[in-house]
């Protein structure tokens, strides 16, 4: 016979396997150990992405059912700098364009609310007095958390409505019979706490009173500063476009349009980059895991020099042995890996279910932590893989 | 005419070092089909050197090695690993059998290098057990047999793939001289049904059971008989 016909077998992909397996088979408490590096690591990662993905699903979800279909028309200022006053028929004038469906204005009034007469006047607690008119809360998206709502005899009386924030503020959580507060030299009576208005929160702050009670006891002017106004979902882009002229003709550029939603959308998404800093943590976990399959993978290999012998004697290629100590280090740190995606999934659907958000894992979070991991375990396993494999038979079979 | 299954021409090794040892010294030795052979020779004489290079394991530092006719000073590595998963089986003093699987898979395992299927190599395993009389313990693992059968399932692993010859390394040193004795009993049989067996060993009441004995010191043969 010839030495051309001297060609090493391939190894099948199941005898690999087995082969691939054997370190992992027979040390199992230690196989498990090492993996567990890799799987806290991944877990990790998975479980800050999957969360934050799930928090801004959820976030998103709730913008969603607020509608995005709300614009804010505000009274900007001249180019000298001066308030540039919403002429009183703006929000009528809104009205009339054609996808409009709702509108509602407040006007911010000039003076300051206190809880009694006895607070000195520099406390303040930063709350704004509003005149609304009475479809605000349907416009905006909120409801009355305590009490009424204002109407159309209320409205004109000396009564008000509090925002969520407002009545935090003021200490009143609430509605009694005769509750009231000191506003401009006059109790107003307390009818009413709103739930918070999350596309809106400058309502939070505010105290609402009728427009007709403000003229009258707060000598209001009647201009409104923020006009809200829905519209067609798909019609909302163009609403924005002719709202600036529609409400204030004269000073089209004096008029400031903001679409509340969008910012909302922003923040929600902003949110995203604090979570850089733990994606960092489970990324150095998962290096020290990295280096833990290291280890072992150094260890077996001198744990395993006369195996490493025996299967040199029974014909193993130094290329057959290298691939053996190479897939047993992957094989290790991929099954750590699929244990860390399966933990950091848990742990996103525990936590989201709580929050009653849509569990939300990103493909790059679980396709990157099993990549990760298989890069990790390549890379861990390759020293000692290149060093079973350059072991001299006779060297490796010497040593009991 | 068929070439011996095995051939050493002018053989040395040395190691290096300084001074530069040499275990070796033109060993001359032709090993032919179907002989049953000892080579016997002192802790020190050179036995274990000599069988590493007879296995292929190691290279001679300058002569020639023929197994089976081939000159290994043409092959490269990955042919060499071939040439031991067909040709050469090993049996070695300290057995080298993994306690986490079955008898019948450390004896497949011997052909697992040969690219015999997994089915085919399970069957060809059981095939050598009954061989050497261990049919009925395929199951066990090999830490609930004795040492004797140890060595039979190792003596079963390299007869597994039907070398053309082959390699014991002391196989009676871990035994005691009974189990030792059915080794060397076991050997003869299977010799007798046609494979070509090397025992090397320190033995010499061993080594008188043989019908052809090679006599080692110091790195030389010195006698044969």
């Amino acid at each position: 016979m010839s030495a051309e016909v001297l060609m090493p077998a391939r190894l099948r992909f199941g005898d690999m396997a087995r082969v691939a397996s054997v370190g992992v088979r027979t040390r199992r408490v230690r196989a498990a150990l090492s993996a567990l590096g890799i799987a806290i690591g991944v877990a990790a990662m998975v479980a800050v992405l999957g969360l934050s993905a799930s928090s801004q699903a959820g976030l998103l979800a709730e913008i969603d059912k607020l509608g995005t279909n709300l614009l804010t028309v505000a009274n900007g200022t001249t180019v000298l700098g001066r308030n540039q006053e919403l002429p009183l028929a703006a929000p009528a004038m809104i009205r009339r364009v054609a996808p409009v469906t709702a509108v509602a204005d407040t006007g911010r009034v000039d003076v300051n609310a206190y809880r009694s007469p006895l607070i000195p006047s520099i406390h303040t607690n930063a709350l704004d007095v509003q005149a609304a008119a009475l479809n605000l809360l349907p416009t905006v998206g909120t409801t009355v958390a305590e009490g009424r709502w204002l109407n159309a005899a209320t409205a004109t009386k000396p009564v008000c409505v509090l925002g969520a924030a407002a009545a935090q503020r003021l200490g009143i959580d609430l509605v009694l019979p005769g509750e009231r507060i000191w506003i401009e030299h006059r109790w107003f009576y307390v009818v009413g706490i709103l739930e918070p208005a999350v596309l809106v929160p400058q309502i939070d702050a505010s105290i609402l009173v009728g427009y007709p009670a403000a003229a009258t006891y707060l000598s209001f002017d009647g201009h409104p500063t923020e006009i809200y106004v829905r519209s067609v979902t798909d019609q909302t882009a163009a609403v924005h476009d002719v709202l600036g002229a529609t409400a204030n003709p004269a000073h089209p550029d004096g008029v400031k349009v903001s679409k509340p939603s969008d910012a909302l959308v922003a923040r929600a998404q902003a949110k995203g980059a604090l979570t850089g800093l733990f994606l960092g943590l489970g990324a150095v976990a998962l290096l020290v895991g990295g280096v833990g399959v290291a280890n072992i993978m150094v260890i077996s290999v001198l744990e395993r020099r006369s195996e490493i012998g025996l299967r040199r004697a029974l014909g193993a290629t130094k290329g057959q042995i290298r691939a053996q100590f190479l897939s047993e280090a992957v094989l290790l740190s991929v099954a750590g890996g699929a244990t860390g995606v399966g933990l950091g999934v848990a742990a996103t659907a525990v936590y989201a279910s709580t929050k009653h958000w849509a569990i939300a894992v990103p493909t790059l979070a679980w396709a990157g932590g099993l990549g990760a991991a298989l890069a990790i375990g390549a890379v861990a396993g390759l020293l000692p893989a290149l060093r079973a494999a350059r072991l001299s038979p006779t060297d490796a079979l010497r040593t009991v | 005419m068929t070439p011996p299954v095995l051939e050493l021409d002018h053989v040395t090794k040395t190691y290096p070092g300084d001074p530069p040892l040499e275990v070796l010294h033109a060993v001359n030795l032709a090993i032919e089909e179907g002989e049953l052979v000892a080579v016997v020779g002192p802790s020190g004489s050179g036995k274990s050197t000599l069988l590493s290079i007879m296995g292929t394991l190691d290279r001679p530092t300058s002569g020639t090695v023929r197994v089976t006719g081939i000159d290994i000073a043409g092959l490269e590595d990955r042919q060499l690993s071939a040439l031991r998963a067909t040709r050469i089986g090993f049996v070695f003093q300290q057995f080298f059998l993994s306690e986490h699987e079955s008898v019948l898979d450390n004896v497949a395992e011997g052909l697992l290098y040969a690219g015999v299927p997994r089915w085919e190599r399970q069957q060809r395993a059981a095939e050598a057990l009954d061989r050497v009389g261990l049919g009925h313990r395929t199951q066990h693992r090999p830490t609930k047999i004795s040492g004797g059968e140890r060595q039979r399932v190792a003596i079963a692993r390299a007869l597994a793939g039907r070398p053309a010859i082959v390699l014991a390394d002391e196989p009676t040193g871990n035994l005691d001289s009974s189990s030792g004795a059915a080794i060397v009993a076991m050997l003869e049989e299977l010799n007798d049904d046609g494979a070509t067996i090397v025992v090397i060993t320190h033995d010499h009441d061993v080594a008188a059971c043989f019908p052809r004995r090679i006599e080692i010191l110091d790195g030389s043969i010195v006698g044969e008989r």
